[in-house]
């Protein structure tokens, strides 16, 4: 249950893409007698774009420092392109320096004392590259990210965005096996980390390396991987391409975490005729996803069933079919770009989003019907 | 599978959490613990000795010297009233002026800032002797001024009392008192007290009741530093108390030793009295520090809200003018004149003044040319090795991963609760008891220094490092860089202005010492401070005047070049 979830790599990019690249097996990480990566495992294949994403202390960011040799595992292993680097039972630990990797940090990390050419330029003469290459590689790469006309500033005098660029062609100019970004765009403000998540796409199709991507943002993970491994307390909670974990989370937690969903609780009452389980909330009877299985129930014997705020229809009149209730608007809270309804049913009250072109207003009489493929059971916590 | 998996982190789990101290933390410690420990236990099992009191470490034990000491309460009375006094004087003076240079309006404020810095590293010894040429009760010159305007024969001022050598602690100490509480008001988010300001509080309330509390750490760990540097002060006691035979702790620790024969125990025990107050200060505060949480005057410098006052501005920047004054220019001027006289009484005729004093104590008389010389190279020697240990014992306590950081940076600091001149005296006796020939060598003093100046060595060094991201290093080993190359393409650059700034401290520090020194530097390894020292107790106030300058120059330089070198922007 703690390994990857072998279900998330159907049709992923790794299998797209070959054999895994990037290999983590059976990590475990402690500080002092804290463990904060419970035996984790999982792979990145070549060229993939993999993020790690939860809240923070969920062991994402120490589970990229293993990766990098910043911080040393108390058991496991890990293979980078064929090469053990880290491994407990043979006793390996291949120094950060020797991993040929590239990572960008939260906080940047640029150095105050150089300049942006001396910055970027740093890793290929450390790899003794020649003196009229690392010119001309450092000017491509600081064109590549729109720096070049700061080429000999000073790197104090650059904003966050500017150190940020200058951080990923410092990362991407070596030409690493693989990058690794560390929550690299939580020090910028909203509209300045969309437009440095577009750029970072652009410069992943480029360049074509393995990246792996650390985050507690969905958003910018859903926007920039391959594939998500979704993490909780040190344990893969799950691991799938962004639509599937969006639309089929495995667990209660997940359901919470991406996106905004509602968690219904319910007693068993069989199947339905599409072949979905069937639970009774409160009086009314909420027809599950075909093929779905419920999952053992939470402390209060009662299993849990996620529906996304996005996914309910609301009408204002509708002939009877199943999963359609009648409700009441209670509240309703316009947003800008979408309204945020809450409404009395049968069930409860529900949650749901909708756009502003067709206004409800509170209290009205609407008929809510929930998709049977979007009641999706999952797991309590 | 996943139970075999749990067992084996289970397993490196037992492995990992066991005691897992790493070489740059023991190889320090254990140094650290040698050369503060052993002094330490010759000084204690001395204080308890009660057989041959030339015996090191003691054979026979008894509470005899203790019993002695109770003769001489007064010692220990008049260290109280001394260290208490000038505490108090000391801290109001401090608070106070870096309230008008960092909350006020005052203009000239910068200027201020870099004046009221000088009189600490020019130190207690020149302070005493200027003031003692200042304010002596006939021939002083605030006196005789006083006299030949008024008429009245009666001294206005007598610096020869206990208040006068409060009064000469307090205003060569209060620049520390500044700094540590300036610092502090620049940490300190002015919307702590705006919001207090909107509840409804008036200026009074406010600073009494957000300001003042927030202000109690930095204020409480400036007067310990103050208490306990002042316990163990030397020069300033015995140059103004001397005369009027007013005893404390030190100088009749240094009468004790003197005298033949030297009475050791009875200073070791006198010595064992001041470490257990200093200890008992130290616990005192941070008792009273426990819990309160220094979170709101941390991390960013904020520019403090600063208040106009209005007409009291003026008053302001005569009580400014009046300490720069009391400090720094009465008692460099008085050292001048003396050092151009031809006798100790001070002649104001231009025409007989001579340069000749200069000539004789840089030139003409080995001893104090060779002092002037040995305390450079002690200078040198210090901050170069003080700073490459502290370095080192910064970059261990604050980025390595082992156990016992946190006691190596407590025992790094351990010295500052120790007096210096005692310290100097239990490092005397351990030198002796050394198979290898270290008395009476200039690598005694320096070691002596490079231990006791450690704690500010290592306070500056940690300032810089914790303030240097990590990642910075991190950044560079990813990209492929060794131990070496990161030490010489980022850690080094990064810490060059706070390299800089502790070594000028230390060489200052260094340069103006008297306590450490007294009894480390023989008659082959002359250095400033007891050089002067000595000079004054054998009379010639020109010359002593002369050497003490030379002193002050040496150390106005190094201040200025660390200025210059700062302003040029070596940046952080």
């Amino acid at each position: 249950m703690l390994a990857t979830n072998p279900t998330g790599q159907n049709g992923s990019a790794a299998d797209r893409r070959g054999t895994a690249y990037i290999e983590v097996r059976n990590l475990s990480v402690a500080y002092g007698s804290k463990v904060v990566v419970k035996n984790i495992s999982f792979s990145v294949g070549r060229g993939e774009h993999l993020s790690l994403l939860g809240p923070s202390g969920c062991g994402k960011s120490t589970t990229l420092r293993c990766i990098a040799g910043l911080e040393t595992p108390i058991a496991g292993e890990i293979v980078i392109d064929g090469i053990p680097v880290f491994s407990s039972e043979k006793r390996i630990n291949v120094p950060t320096e020797k991993r040929k990797l590239s990572m960008v940090f939260q906080s940047y990390a640029i150095w105050p004392h150089m300049t942006v050419f001396e910055n970027v330029a740093y890793g290929l003469r450390v790899q003794r590259v020649s003196h009229s290459e690392v010119k001309q590689r450092v000017t491509d790469t600081l064109k590549m990210v729109g720096m070049e006309d700061f080429i000999d500033r000073p790197a104090t005098d650059l904003s966050g965005g500017q150190q940020q660029r200058v951080a990923l062609a410092r990362a991407y100019a070596s030409r690493p096996k693989a990058i690794l970004l560390d929550e690299p765009l939580s020090n910028l403000d909203a509209r300045l980390r969309v437009r440095m998540r577009e750029e970072i796409k652009e410069l992943q199709h480029k360049f074509d390396l393995s990246t792996i991507y650390v985050t507690h943002d969905q958003e910018e993970a859903m926007a920039i991987s391959d594939r998500i491994i979704v993490m909780r307390e040190g344990n893969i909670e799950q691991s799938g391409r962004p639509l599937e974990i969006y639309d089929t989370p495995r667990t209660r937690f997940v359901a919470d975490f991406i996106g905004a969903a509602n968690i219904i609780a319910g007693v068993p009452q069989g199947n339905s005729a599409a072949g979905g389980p069937v639970v009774k909330v409160g009086d009314a009877l909420l027809e599950c996803a075909p093929g779905s299985k419920l999952h053992a129930p939470d402390a209060d014997g009662r299993h849990l069933v996620a529906v996304r705020t996005v996914y309910p229809e609301m009408r204002r009149a509708g002939s009877p079919r199943p999963n359609q209730w009648p409700g009441k608007i209670v509240r309703r809270v316009l947003l800008g770009d979408i309204v945020n309804y809450t409404v009395k049913w049968a069930g409860g009250e529900l949650r749901l989003h909708a756009f502003p072109s067709d206004l409800f207003g509170e209290g009205e009489e609407v008929q809510i019907y929930i998709p049977a493929e979007r009641a999706i059971p999952v797991m309590a916590d | 599978m996943s139970a075999v998996a749990d067992m084996n982190t289970e397993k490196a789990l037992v492995r990992a959490s066991s005691l897992n101290v790493r070489p740059e933390v023991w190889v320090p410690l254990v140094l650290l613990i040698g050369t503060l420990g052993y002094p330490f236990f010759l000084l204690i099992t001395s204080a308890f000795n009660v057989g041959d009191p030339e015996v090191f470490p003691a054979r026979s034990y008894g509470f005899a010297n203790f019993v002695k000491l109770a003769d001489h309460l007064d010692w220990i009375k008049n260290t109280l009233i001394v260290a208490g006094g000038g505490t108090v004087l000391g801290i109001t003076i401090g608070v106070s002026l870096a309230w008008i240079i960092h909350r006020t309006t005052m203009p000239g404020r910068k200027w201020f800032d870099l004046l009221i810095a000088i009189p600490y590293p020019l130190g207690p010894l020149v302070g005493a002797l200027a003031w003692s040429q200042l304010g002596a009760p006939r021939d002083g010159l605030i006196n005789r001024f006083f006299t030949a305007v008024t008429g009245i024969q009666t001294p206005l001022i007598d610096i020869y009392t206990p208040l006068g050598i409060i009064f000469t602690e307090a205003i060569f100490e209060a620049p520390v008192a500044v700094l540590i509480i300036g610092a502090a008001m620049q940490r300190m988010d002015p919307a702590l007290e705006e919001c207090s300001a909107i509840f409804g509080s008036g200026k009074l309330r406010t600073a009494w009741k957000v300001t003042l509390p927030l202000m109690m750490p930095a204020i409480l760990s400036a007067a310990l530093f103050m208490f306990t540097s002042m316990i163990g002060s030397f020069a300033i006691p015995t140059m103004l108390g001397t005369s009027s035979r007013f005893y404390v702790s030190t100088n009749a620790m240094y009468v004790l030793l003197q005298g033949y024969p030297p009475n050791y125990p009875l200073a070791a025990a006198l010595g064992f009295v001041l470490i257990a107050m200093t200890a008992i200060a130290v616990w005192l505060v941070q008792r009273v520090l426990r819990g309160r949480s220094y979170a709101v005057i941390s991390g960013k410098n904020y520019r403090p809200r600063q208040v106009n006052m209005g007409w009291l501005t003026w008053v302001l920047f005569a009580l400014t003018i009046l300490y720069v004054l009391l400090s720094l220019i009465l008692p460099m001027g008085t050292l001048l004149l003396a050092s151009f006289q031809n006798s100790n009484a001070i002649n104001f005729d231009f025409a007989s003044w001579t340069l000749r004093n200069y000539k004789y104590v840089m030139f003409d008389f080995p001893t104090t040319q060779q002092a002037i010389v040995n305390s450079l190279i002690l200078g040198v020697g210090t901050g170069t090795i003080g700073v490459i240990f502290a370095t080192f014992i910064a970059i261990a306590t604050h980025r390595s991963k082992s156990d016992g950081r946190r006691l190596l940076e407590q025992v790094t600091m351990l010295p500052q609760a120790f007096p210096r001149l005692i310290f100097a005296i239990g490092f005397l006796w351990m030198i002796l008891t050394l198979p290898i020939k270290l008395y009476g060598t200039l690598l005694a003093v320096l070691l002596a220094y490079v231990i006791v100046f450690l704690p500010l060595a290592y306070r500056g060094m940690s300032g810089v490092v914790v303030q240097i991201d990590k990642a910075l290093e991190e950044a560079a080993r990813v990209s492929g860089a060794g131990a070496a190359r990161i030490a010489r393409t980022v850690t080094l650059p990064l810490l060059r202005p706070g390299l800089l700034a502790t070594w000028a401290l230390l060489f200052m520090v260094s340069v103006r010492e008297i306590s450490a020194s007294l009894f480390l530097s023989g008659t082959n390894t002359q250095v400033l401070g007891p050089a002067i020292f000595s000079f004054w107790d054998s009379g010639g106030m020109p010359r002593v005047s002369a050497l003490a300058v030379v002193q002050a120059l040496i150390i106005l330089v190094a201040l200025t070049v660390v200025r210059v070198m700062a302003n040029r922007g070596v940046k952080v």
